[in-house]
């Protein structure tokens, strides 16, 4: 579990602890502030449930979830969503690995993925963010370099003109 | 009278299972043996007779394929969306002006507000999101088709009765008048209670419809779950699932567990209406014990419906933005996120009953708690764009508005899942606007994202780019300025669900109406270019029409559609291009 | 699913009863909740049939006759439900009552009889 669970897991499972810290604070207010004092016990009991279970039932699927993932991840070969079961497909951590020789400076490699901002799995320091950055904005402009004539929407242009001649 | 009544139901009846019978004989019979020969093809130059699907009508009726059950529903979700379309014109016409002067009647308004609300949700929503669903999952993940096909298909043939039973007023039957209840369907008014007209048979028959189409979307939820579960390949791990995949089973999760309780509440309710029960009785279990269950199962079914088109726009942005998704596991942890919390909103619809401040306010704190997932997926599509190289084709047009649509629909809702502004705003035009900029401008958007995206795959042909352009932009402009206008009206204390309205309120509304026009406009327009291009559109000239390759941001289903192509080409000496709908005995020459 | 679904030969694309089923469990409802006889013995039959018809296709029962029998099983017991509720309640289910028994008594004979008669008219199955 300490395996499975390590900083990148962690630092993609904060987006579900955001709403669970507000439903934490929430409770905190309504415990420390009393908005509504002198309750009976039950609607103090169903106060609290209303919070508790959404609270509970989150911290649970966000373990459970994130356990399948982050398991699978190092159990088996990654791939970008909807590419797995395409043969020759590249594997994330090599896309990954083009992107950051890129940006350590090695400019003829060429990086033919295309960026993907979130690949910070073997980043983990705080400004993870910041260096993604740079990877973008250095892939694309490899990309304008190359091959200027195909951007915009050219290719679906191309194919319906035909349609309207 | 009573017994000719019956006598003759009796004889129709009889005929109908002799028909049945008869034709099952036959179906029957032929499916032994070698395929129905020719037959006039439903649609296009469907199969060439190879496999063992039937050709013509037959087909359509008796298939399991998961394929062609996805353009079932695609249809049959076309022709509720066109119904509800043009119930909702016939109200904005009235809505032009203060009186009942166009329509005569507020009645009639009101069965036209009940239909289409309930057509749009129920009859519209869920099944084209299943048409996306059934045709895409198993060719993304890999599986051979759906874990029970023909559940899949009961699920599918639920609907058109539900709808014949949802829509049963306004036939010419005797006796039978619309109901009028709104699709919230709120006791003690559709109990029947009191001196309206509630008590007419209509009503039990759209609660007998929406009955249905529940059992419908359970079905296929247990469906998609077991096929998520059981029926990828292997390289699809959990890791590798598809956006599109997780939002569909977060759906299903969320289906199984809100529908059943609508199920339950609707036989609770017709209980009520026909066998005296106190359900919903002020004496029994109260009116408010409707709101309660009928909203714990409302407020996930928005979720549920917005969801898998939050996976359509996830997964067809990045392709156009030519690099992959920004968070992708942000983009997942935060849909199962939503999944789970719309469980513990439902009473911020209930913040003006005067139900319990202290759960009231619990609510208010679930239900902010639950924007922070649905904007951590905006900031994701954001960022996803930003530096980019974008190509404006029409799919990617309709999700930058589902995005643009979905910020002002969700901020309103903030806004409303706070109680003090609830309370002002409350059954106001705020509300309809901030349901209608998701529902509409989000949900609907993404569906026609997904529509022109899979269009050359589905139909191996291209629709007309300017045509679905100009629709774009007529329904952006429209959307924007019917729901912008009703946001407005909101403001003003116009109340919703009324035929007639104070004078100062004309102009707003004449704008709202101004702008349904122009989404009437682009709704012909694209019923059209699909109706044309899908006959008669220039073929696609390679396996991968977006040229996803040149970004590597191609997916299994171009993959599958290019392997198609192939052995298409192959099998018919070059000459002949792929067929118009799903194909036949391809698919095992891809799935591994 | 016992149908090995890669096997694209084996495949079955096609099943007639789906539409079937879907199509009998509104009539049944309507029949039972209004009290129209025809409409919830005929729509029964068309349902419970197209069920039987289903469980011997999956081959989960080995003659649509045993599936039949099976299923009026559920039927005559919701019907025994209901004659049961007519007496405790204040609702006058005694039609409905009958309607469901005597489908599920109907279902039975076809089921036991057909098991007994007519195996030879499914050939290979
Ligand atoms: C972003 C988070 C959202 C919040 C906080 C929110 C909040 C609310 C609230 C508080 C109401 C009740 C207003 C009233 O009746 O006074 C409401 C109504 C409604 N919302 Fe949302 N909403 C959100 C997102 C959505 C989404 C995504 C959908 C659609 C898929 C949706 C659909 C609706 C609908 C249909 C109603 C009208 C219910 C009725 O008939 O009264 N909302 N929303
Ligand atoms: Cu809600």
């Amino acid at each position: 579990m300490a395996e499975i669970f390590d900083r990148d897991t962690l630092l993609d499972l904060t987006v579900n602890v955001i709403p669970l810290g507000i439903i934490l604070f929430f409770v905190a207010a309504f415990v420390l502030i009393d908005p509504f004092g002198g309750l009976d016990f039950y609607g103090r009991v169903l106060q609290m449930g209303l919070l508790a279970f959404p609270l509970v039932a989150l911290a649970i699927l966000t373990y459970v979830s994130g356990k399948a993932i982050a398991g699978d991840e190092k159990r088996s070969k990654v791939f970008f969503q909807g590419q797995a079961t395409i043969e020759g497909s590249p594997e994330k951590h090599e896309v990954e690995e083009a992107i950051e020789a890129e940006a350590a400076g090695e400019t003829d490699v060429e990086d033919p993925y295309g960026g993907d901002a979130d690949e910070d799995e073997s980043e983990v320091d705080p400004d993870a963010d910041d260096n993604d950055d740079n990877d973008d904005e250095s892939d694309v402009d490899a990309d304008d370099e190359s091959d200027e004539s195909d951007e915009s929407d050219a290719d679906e242009d191309g194919e319906v003109d035909a349609d309207e001649k | 009278m009573e017994i000719t009544g019956q006598l003759l139901l009796t004889v129709l009846m009889g005929a109908f299972l002799l028909g049945v019978a008869a034709f099952l004989a036959r179906v029957e019979d032929w499916r032994s043996y070698t395929p129905l020969g020719a037959g006039g093809g439903a649609v296009g130059e469907s199969g060439y007779g190879h496999s063992e699907k039937p050709a013509g009508l037959i087909r359509w009726f008796t298939t399991v394929d998961h394929k062609d059950i996805g353009l079932l529903y695609g249809a049959y979700a076309t022709v509720a969306f066109v119904v509800g379309g043009l119930m909702v014109m016939l109200m904005r016409a009235e809505l032009t002006t203060p009186e009942t002067a166009v329509l005569g009647s507020a009645t009639f308004y009101n069965s036209l507000l009940t239909s289409h609300g309930i057509t749009m949700l129920f009859l519209f929503g869920t099944p084209i999101i299943a048409a996306f669903s059934n045709y895409l999952i198993p060719l993304v993940i890999g599986a051979d088709d759906m874990a029970f096909p023909r559940i899949n298909a009961i699920a599918f043939w639920l609907l058109p009765p539900g709808a014949l039973l949802i829509w049963a007023g306004f036939f010419p039957l005797p006796d039978v008048i619309p109901a009028q209840t709104a699709w919230t369907m709120y006791t003690p008014l559709s109990a029947g209670v009191g001196n309206g007209n509630q008590m007419n048979v209509g009503v039990d028959l759209m609660l007998l419809g929406l009955h249905l189409t529940g059992v419908s979307a359970t079905m296929g939820a247990i469906n998609f779950i077991a096929t998520i579960f059981t029926e990828r390949a292997e390289e699809v791990t959990w890791a590798n699932l598809d956006i599109f995949s997780w939002t569909i089973l977060t759906q299903s999760g969320l289906i199984l567990f809100a529908f059943p309780l609508l199920g339950s509440a609707l036989v609770m309710l017709l209980l009520d209406r026909n066998f005296a029960t106190t359900f919903f009785a002020v004496e029994g279990g109260g009116p408010i014990l409707w709101q309660h269950l009928f909203w714990f199962f409302g407020h996930p079914e928005v979720y549920i419906l917005v969801l898998p088109p939050m996976g359509i726009v996830s997964y067809v942005l990045p392709r156009f933005s030519g690099r992959k998704l920004f968070g992708f596991k942000f983009v997942v942890y935060s849909t199962l996120a939503i999944g789970v919390l719309s469980f513990g909103v439902w009473a911020h619809h209930m913040f003006a009953t005067g139900i319990d401040p202290r759960l009231r306010a619990s609510f208010m704190a679930v239900s902010l708690a639950i924007a922070i997932p649905s904007a951590v997926k905006t900031f994701n599509w954001i960022t996803t764009m930003w530096n980019g190289k974008l190509r404006l084709t029409t799919p990617m047009l309709f999700c930058i508005g589902f995005v643009s649509n979905f910020i002002i629909g969700g901020v309103t809702g903030v806004f409303l899942a706070s109680i003090p502004v609830d309370l002002v705003l409350h059954d106001t035009y705020y509300v309809v606007g901030h349901f209608h900029y998701i529902v509409m401008g989000a949900i609907t958007f993404a569906g026609m994202a997904g529509i022109y995206y899979w269009f050359p795959l589905v139909t191996g042909r291209w629709y007309q780019r300017r045509l679905a352009k100009a629709h774009f932009w007529l329904w952006m402009i429209g959307t924007n300025v019917t729901f912008f206008a009703m946001v407005l009206l909101g403001y003003g204390g116009m109340p919703r669900r009324y035929a007639t309205y104070l004078p100062q309120f004309a102009t707003l509304h004449q704008i709202a109406s101004l702008g349904a026009f122009l989404l009437l406009v682009g709704g012909i327009i694209w019923i059209y270019n699909v109706a044309v291009s899908w006959i008669e559109g220039p073929r696609v000239q390679s396996g991968d029409p977006w040229r996803l390759d040149e970004t590597d941001l191609n997916t299994a289903e171009w993959d599958w559609f290019e392997a198609k192509r192939e052995t298409s080409l192959a099998a018919t000496d070059g000459g002949e291009d792929v067929t118009a709908d799903g194909g036949q005995e391809i698919e095992d020459d891809t799935a591994e | 699913m016992d149908e090995n679904p890669g096997v694209s030969e084996e495949y079955r694309m096609v099943s007639p009863w789906p539409l079937f089923v879907a199509l009998g469990i509104p009539i049944a409802e309507i029949g039972i909740l209004f009290g129209l006889v025809p409409l919830a013995v005929g729509g029964l039959l068309l349902f419970c049939g197209s069920i039987a018809g289903i469980l011997r296709e999956n081959e989960y029962v080995s003659s649509a006759w045993r599936g039949l029998a099976g299923v009026s099983v559920f039927v005559i017991a919701g019907g025994l439900a209901l004659w049961y509720a007519d007496t405790a309640t204040a609702s006058d289910l005694l039609i409905r009552a009958y309607s469901l028994i005597g489908t599920g008594v109907l279902l039975l004979v076809a089921g036991v009889g057909g098991d007994l008669f007519a195996r030879d008219a499914e050939p290979g199955l």
